[in-house]
């Protein structure tokens, strides 16, 4: 009846109304808020950079700005993108959300590390945008030596700083979510009884600890050589550059796992849901997750083809990412066996999977052109490279991101948001998503190098057409901002379950209490029972 | 008398608590793992790309100092392990005692360390502050010094770190803030610091052991 | 709680005195020229003393095994880091 938001009585949300009451929580459905809150943030600051970017490459000469603001521009583009938004993106903000409520838990196993993994993330952030107003950074995000540590006259400290701070707010993280996975599950919640999001968030942390700690150690050598001109990577000094790149592509090859298995973990949740049926070959799908994680371990070489490692290396790291590419294709191929004889709606966050799941395929099969060694002579370094990633974490995780925000809206704030809004808005990001970076595949291919802010004319048809999507991709992003605020304040009621979803988050009401559950569940079906063949394990 | 465990909120009961807690110590100690592993690997490289200046330059290390450390390392591992033992046992008294006896020790650890520097740096073997050694081998010996002073700078932080963490965890044992039912932090401390010992049992052998025959 | 029975003081003490032994041998042969075997027991030796600290100062010999797995699996990683490098360094050098 009230148009004013009124949280519901007894829920996380009326816990304090305070500042103060926000910013010393130890409830993980209130850090996810805060989480939310941050990288949205930031994810616009990493955009400006992006809009200015395609902005300056609509025509063949540097024009917009100089060269050496561009290589700031796609620096800062990356670094903000990569640590700020699409790490933490899915498991600190639906991941902290919803891991306890899935497994039937009160919190996590750690509420105060969870909290100090949240100021340990703002802490980062300060030094990198601190950087960022002290005047940028132009190393690339990849922070290669030599002239990270030699030659570049920008704010490599104060950001790798940034960088090497919230990279223990993602440890924190993954030892949570193990720690919870493992120790505090709901009785009867045996491990494959678990909803694949919870086995992607498990593999996830596993990647975060095991990784992280190798790029906080690496990101601290590269400023004791800047600072004291000695180090192991200087060849002059006897050291060797390759020596930083094995390092750091040790930890980032995983972070990209980091972006994708959650995404994963969310498609597999909303299309079982949407096709009223359950998932094609859930223990494949469990162990496709563990597999991708692991393997994801054995192929950061594949950064390294054209680096000057020794050609033995590149033939190792090349199976090894065809390999990786193996379990990913399963989860593809499953997905797409879910929706058969299913009963299909096309809502939003359902229209964001199925977008996920091609988007995510174009971009995998394209990762193994470059796993081929010799396409990758030619591709390595190009717009080809650009558009593959941009597949996997923009057309693949943010939109699988888009997705679970979506699909978990109501169950967050306790409100539904304009479905018609929602599906024009996924339609749009859709289309400006293609729009921008299919070109870049031909312009990769056509020879068009990447960091460059300038090009030669015989390209501008193509970079326009970018840059156009581009346009129409953000707009995209800045609909679900409207509508979903907007919801906040006037849309409907949720109930604790309106989409008719399985899994205990949904039994439990819209926004949940502060201690998630009246009473502990007893788990007692098989998760994604949407059939009533698959109410028993059997 | 028995005193009931305090059980945060989100477990179910001591066991779940007790259970999580420890395996979330021994992730986080995996992750120290990885953390020191970095400069194991830098090390390593560096090494098969040197062999000849890490053979000059482990030479030129403290090995009596650094054997006794070592043996002081080792030792306080022993006396961290007894307090544990003492806790679980309520043995209040003799565990605040080989508490005491692990920090002095690692104080003494430390000081030992902080003589090795300063003879390292009489000796012009500190990297871009004076090093300042003869042979074809000088870069390689330089850059053997940097993996030494940042391997042991980075175990000596985490030995300061312990000894702190020790130092608390004395205190409020003395305050009888544990039980034999509720000792965890004690045994949590006990990891941390023996972690910080498998870390130098490596770097003992690495650094100082090269090529001395 | 654990039902384990708590270690004696003994055997605490038997494991110090195993890893003082221990130094004395690695340092001793470290002072013997045995070529390339030096480096492969003084990393031996270690792995040893790491051993024992793990296993009986840290209590992972009456520990869950899930604790073990997480032990062994940083260990493990790094031998991945390291191993999987030298393809490359290997190879170059």
């Amino acid at each position: 009846m009230s148009t004013v938001a009124v949280p519901l009585r007894g829920s996380y949300l009326e816990a304090g109304f305070s500042l103060w009451s926000w910013l010393s929580t130890v409830d993980h459905k209130r850090i996810a808020i805060l989480y939310a809150l941050s990288i949205t943030a930031f994810f616009f600051v990493g955009g400006v950079a992006a809009t200015l970017i395609r902005l300056e490459l609509v025509t063949p000469a540097g024009d917009l700005v100089s060269a050496e603001t561009y290589n700031k521009l796609f620096t800062m583009h990356g670094v903000i993108m990569v640590w700020f938004f699409l790490i933490p993106s899915i498991p600190s903000t639906l991941g902290n959300f919803l891991v306890p409520l899935m497994i039937g838990a009160r919190d996590l196993a750690f509420p105060r590390l969870n909290l100090a993994s949240w100021y340990l993330y703002v802490a980062g952030g300060l030094f990198t945008v601190g950087a960022l107003i002290a005047g940028g950074v132009d190393t690339g995000w990849t922070f290669y030596t030599p002239f990270s540590t030699m030659f570049s006259n920008t704010h490599v400290i104060a950001a790798v700083i940034g960088v090497f701070i919230v990279g223990f707010s993602s440890i924190l993280t993954g030892i949570n979510f193990i720690v919870t996975i493992h120790k505090m599950r709901a009785p009867g919640m045996t491990l494959f009884r678990l909803p694949l999001f919870i086995w992607s968030m498990y593999a996830t942390g596993i990647i975060f600890v095991l990784a992280t700690p190798v790029l906080a150690m690496t990101l601290f050598l590269i400023t004791v050589e800047r600072l004291f001109g000695v180090g192991v990577f200087d060849p002059a000094l006897g050291g060797d550059p390759l020596l930083f790149q094995h390092l750091f592509w040790f930890y980032s090859h995983p972070a990209v796992y980091v972006m994708i298995l959650p995404a994963m973990g969310v498609a597999s949740e909303i299309i079982p849901c949407y096709s009223r049926n359950n998932i094609f070959a859930y223990r494949s799908m469990a162990f496709a997750v563990l597999a991708i994680a692991i393997i994801g371990f054995l192929v950061w070489g594949h950064h390294m083809f054209v680096s000057g490692q020794s050609i033995y290396a590149g033939m190792v790291f090349s199976i090894l990412s065809f390999l990786v590419a193996v379990p990913s294709a399963i989860k593809v191929f499953n997905w797409t066996a879910t929706l058969y004889k299913g009963s299909i709606s096309f809502d939003a966050p359902m229209l964001y999977a199925l977008g996920f799941v091609g988007l995510f395929t174009v971009g995998g099969m394209t990762g193994l052109f470059l796993a081929s060694l010799a396409l990758d002579v030619h591709l390595h370094d190009t717009y080809f490279v650009i558009a593959h990633f941009h597949y996997i974490m923009v057309g693949g995780a943010v939109m699988a991101f888009l997705g679970a925000v979506h699909f978990w809206w109501p169950k967050i704030t306790g409100r539904m948001y304009s479905d018609r809004w929602a599906r024009f808005a996924a339609i749009v990001v859709f289309v400006g998503f293609n729009l921008t970076f299919f070109p870049q595949f031909l312009l990769g291919y056509l020879g068009m190098p990447r960091r460059y802010h300038e090009y030669p004319p015989e390209f501008q048809v193509l970079n326009v057409l970018s840059s156009a999507g581009a346009s129409v991709l953000a707009v995209g992003y800045l609909l679900p901002l409207c509508y979903l605020l907007w919801s906040l304040k006037y849309g409907a009621r949720a109930g604790s379950n309106p989409w008719r979803a399985t899994g205990l988050e949904w039994q439990t009401p819209s926004p949940p209490p502060v201690e998630n559950f009246v009473s502990i569940p007893e788990v007692t079906e098989p998760p994604y029972a949407y059939r009533e063949k698959d109410r028993s394990d059997g | 008398m028995v005193e009931a465990v305090v059980v945060a909120r989100q477990f179910d009961d001591a066991r779940q608590q007790r259970r999580a807690s420890d395996l979330g110590m021994w992730v986080f100690l995996a992750t120290e793992i990885l953390f020191f592993g970095a400069l194991f690997m830098s090390y390593t490289i560096s090494r098969i790309h040197a062999p000849e200046a890490f053979a000059i330059a482990s030479r030129l290390t403290n090995i009596t100092l650094g054997s006794v450390n070592t043996a002081v390392l080792l030792t306080s591992s022993l006396t961290m392990a007894l307090a544990v033992r003492a806790m679980k046992l309520g043995m209040r008294r003799t565990s605040v005692g080989f508490m005491c006896a692990t920090i002095a020790l690692g104080i003494a650890f430390l000081a030992i360390k902080g003589t090795e520097y300063w003879l390292d740096y009489t000796g012009n073997l500190v990297p871009a502050v004076n090093f300042a050694q003869p042979g074809p081998h000088a870069a390689g010996v330089e850059l053997f010094f940097f993996l030494y002073f940042v391997m042991t700078g980075w175990h000596s932080l985490h030995m300061l770190i312990g000894i702190v963490v020790v130092g608390s965890l004395a205190v409020m044992a003395w305050r009888s803030d544990f039980t034999p039912d509720y000792f965890t932090p004690v045994e949590l401390g006990g990891l941390y610091w023996h972690l910080v010992d498998i870390v130098w049992i490596f770097l003992y052998p690495l650094l100082y052991l090269v090529s001395r025959a | 709680m654990i039902a384990h029975p708590v270690p004696r003081v003994r055997t605490y003490v038997l494991v110090w005195v195993a890893l003082i032994c221990l130094l004395l041998l690695t340092l001793g042969s470290a002072y013997m020229n045995l070529g390339r075997l030096n480096a492969g027991i003084n990393l031996a030796i270690a792995a040893a003393k790491a051993w024992l600290v793990a296993f009986f100062f840290m209590h992972l010999r009456s520990s869950h095994y899930m604790l073990r797995i997480a032990a062994a699996t940083g260990f493990f990683w790094l031998a991945i880091l390291i191993g999987l490098s030298l393809t490359d360094f290997a190879v170059r050098y």
